[in-house]
């Protein structure tokens, strides 16, 4: 074993407990892998509250981003995951429309109850993951080039199962009560009910990830993947795992989209692939693999959705809006690196 | 034995159909187009298939020979015109998106004889300087100031044209269109641009219609660049507890649209007709090619078609055969 797989996962492992010997501290705070991630996050805060207004924080305000967040948080998550472990899926960019096209042909066009249309939609997800993640695994093909080749051809099949199925690209759906209830209905007239699923599933993602096996197992195929075979980690399974949540995630956004805007399109989608790698790398994953952690992708995402929305409450020419983009993406990356920095080479005093 | 004989008998005949056909110098058509996998462009395709069947008939054929991305838009466009001179055809029925990157190559077309008819993108002036023989399809400006006009019609005083693709000759000539035409029914207008973000992401374009609706309480119409957009905006509305104040307008209009429009939530939507544009331009050349004919009319304006509450039944009916 090298001695860079042995030492990350080893600072991941120990971090969720950091308070240790030396009991609670601000110092200890701020170099949890998440600090820089948070960091970042509250310097977009305070300057959308200077430029902006404090509408922002109100709660139809506070919708305007957590909507975006909640969309593209519940994506962002297995990528960083995937990411962490060293893969990359933007296969989903295809997921997404394909996951609202299914269920929309299926309870919109052909009238079957909408459980069928969910899990039709859920189970393409979990059929084009495994395809990707078997690929990954048996061809060592890069990811990157499997799932470009599975984002295109899920792209193609969507768009010519839709216009032989149903004659157009954009089929409306009727979804019943429960299933608008359970997905797709706006909590006070403004929260997308999908920020609560989203909230549940980062709960879920920290305990497995920050306090079960499996999470470091993950860690451990990021920094080195022969190494963590040889260790015992069933990587190739587990691989394949992450491949599945991913693309069964963006099927399951895209299910929810369809069942709230009522409609779904061939063609959309596309811009998630970018802005979730973005949001994770906001967050705090390396690139490269090995580091990171799920609050800190859960900022990140905060982070990318205020960025994005919060021009909408200043008043700066709309013109500029993807320059701020740019620049402030940049500066909350630039904070974030600060900090790891910082905390990746601290050396507690001696006492 | 039965079988081989009738499998030899079809092959012969359309050995000879092939021949006669070749030697009688049929419409040989090739239709430069979108991706088909938008709503827009598979309509195109539907015109363009319902009219090879004219074409084929008088013993021609039609090909779409289809962008795969937009990113490199003029260029391949460009290229896919050489494509078709390339492969001998007589006919080239093409969009004249980026007039820069595409005029070469279309005067290249007509210098070798090919009969060339510009449709969705393009102009009449232009058809003229390359030496095309008419332009089938609708003007964005004149689209835009329909748009902009209906509202005022409808009362409306201050609307927000929301442009998700900025910088896109196109929608900046709609959204132009819309704000000069309500500004000649005494209202005023704006533009929303879009960051790149958010394309193809409808709560980002939801949210962003709602804060701007919240932060100008002046703003009464709002109008989209395209029909999926306007399913964000009706959500958008919604949100900002706007449905009765804010009228909802689109460009171009999917299912969902119009089943805003039948009921009430959607005051219209502007129709450029996109099915009668390959329709017409493709049955229009094969004619010009076959028979000799030349229609007076330019150029052929199939937009813009206003949908409302007036008219959503027949409207729907086209839909579910994929033509509206």
């Amino acid at each position: 074993m090298n001695s860079k797989t042995a030492s990350q996962p080893l600072t991941i492992a120990k971090t969720p407990s950091a308070p240790d010997a030396s009991g609670f501290s601000i110092g200890g705070l701020f170099r949890r892998p998440e600090a820089g991630a948070f960091l970042g996050l509250f310097g977009v805060f305070v300057f959308f509250l200077v430029f902006g207004s404090i509408d922002f924080l109100k709660p139809a305000g506070a919708a305007s981003w957590l909507n975006v967040a909640a969309n593209l948080g519940i994506i962002a998550f297995p990528i960083g995951l995937l990411m962490i472990a060293g893969e990359l899926d933007i296969s989903i960019g295809s997921m997404i429309p394909a996951g609202s096209m299914t269920v929309a042909i299926i309870s919109g066009y052909y009238g079957l109850p909408i459980w069928i249309g969910i899990a039709a939609s859920l189970g393409l997800g979990v059929f084009v993951g495994l395809v990707n993640g078997f690929l990954v695994v048996r061809t060592n093909v890069p990811s990157l080039i499997v799932t470009l080749g599975t984002l295109f051809a899920v792209a193609g099949l969507v768009l010519g199962l839709s216009v032989l199925l149903t004659g157009t690209t954009s089929v409306a759906l009727k979804a019943p009560e429960l299933a608008k209830f359970l997905f797709g209905q706006f909590v006070g007239n403004t929260f997308q009910v999908i920020i609560f699923w989203w909230l549940a599933l980062t709960a879920l993602y920290i305990f497995v990830i920050h306090y079960s096996p499996y999470g470091n197992w993950i860690f451990a195929m990021g920094g080195d993947k022969v190494s963590a075979r040889n260790a015992g980690i069933p990587t190739a399974r587990l691989t394949i795992c992450l491949f599945v949540l991913s693309s069964t995630s963006a099927a399951f956004v895209g299910m929810c989209q369809a069942i709230l805007f009522n409609s779904a399109q061939v063609s959309a989608g596309m811009s998630f692939i970018f802005n979730s790698i973005i949001s994770v790398v906001v967050g705090g994953v390396l690139l490269t693999g090995g580091f990171g952690s799920i609050i800190g992708i859960f900022f990140g995402t905060i982070t990318f959705a205020v960025v994005n929305q919060g021009i909408y409450f200043t008043t700066f020419d709309r013109n500029w809006s993807s320059l701020i983009i740019g620049v402030m993406l940049l500066l909350a990356v630039l904070m974030n690196n600060t900090f790891r920095t910082m905390a990746l080479s601290y050396s507690p005093k001696k006492k | 034995m039965k079988m081989l004989t009738t499998m030899t008998t079809i092959l012969a005949t359309s050995v000879a159909v092939c021949l006669t056909a070749s030697l009688a110098l049929a419409a040989d058509i090739a239709v430069v187009g979108g991706k088909t996998d938008d709503a827009f462009w598979s309509k195109i395709k539907k015109g363009v298939d319902d009219s090879r069947f004219v074409v084929e008939a008088n013993g021609g054929k039609v090909t779409y020979l289809q962008l795969q991305t937009y990113d490199n838009l003029g260029p391949d466009a460009a290229g896919l015109v050489r494509t078709a001179i390339s492969q001998g055809v007589t006919g080239i029925v093409v969009p004249d998106w980026v007039p820069e990157a595409e005029d070469e190559a279309i005067k290249a077309a007509v210098s070798a004889g090919i009969k060339v008819m510009l449709m969705n993108a393009g102009s009449l002036e232009k058809a003229k300087e390359l030496g095309a023989i008419n332009y089938v399809g609708s003007d964005e400006y004149l689209a835009g100031v329909a748009g902009g006009e209906y509202f005022g019609k409808s009362g409306q005083k201050n609307v927000l044209c929301v442009n998700t693709l900025p910088g896109s000759a196109n929608q900046e000539a709609r959204c132009k269109g819309v704000i000069d035409g309500i500004g000649k029914a005494g209202g005023a207008g704006k533009q929303l641009p879009l960051p790149a973000t958010s394309f193809g992401d409808p709560t980002a374009i939801a949210e962003a219609v709602k804060a701007t609706l919240t932060q100008d309480g002046t703003i009464d119409g709002v109008i989209t660049i395209g029909a999926g957009d306007a399913d964000a905006a009706a959500s958008g509305i919604q949100q900002a507890g706007k449905v009765e104040t804010v009228k909802l307008g689109s460009f171009d209009f999917n299912e969902a649209s119009l089943d805003r429009i039948k009921g009430g939530a959607q005051l219209f939507a502007v129709d450029q007709q996109p099915y009668l544009q390959s329709l017409l331009s493709v049955s229009l050349l094969a004619s010009h090619i076959d028979f000799g004919t030349d229609l007076p009319v330019a150029p052929v304006l199939t937009g813009p078609g206003i949908v409302d509450a007036s008219n959503i039944d027949s409207t729907l009916s086209g839909v579910s055969k994929g033509a509206r």
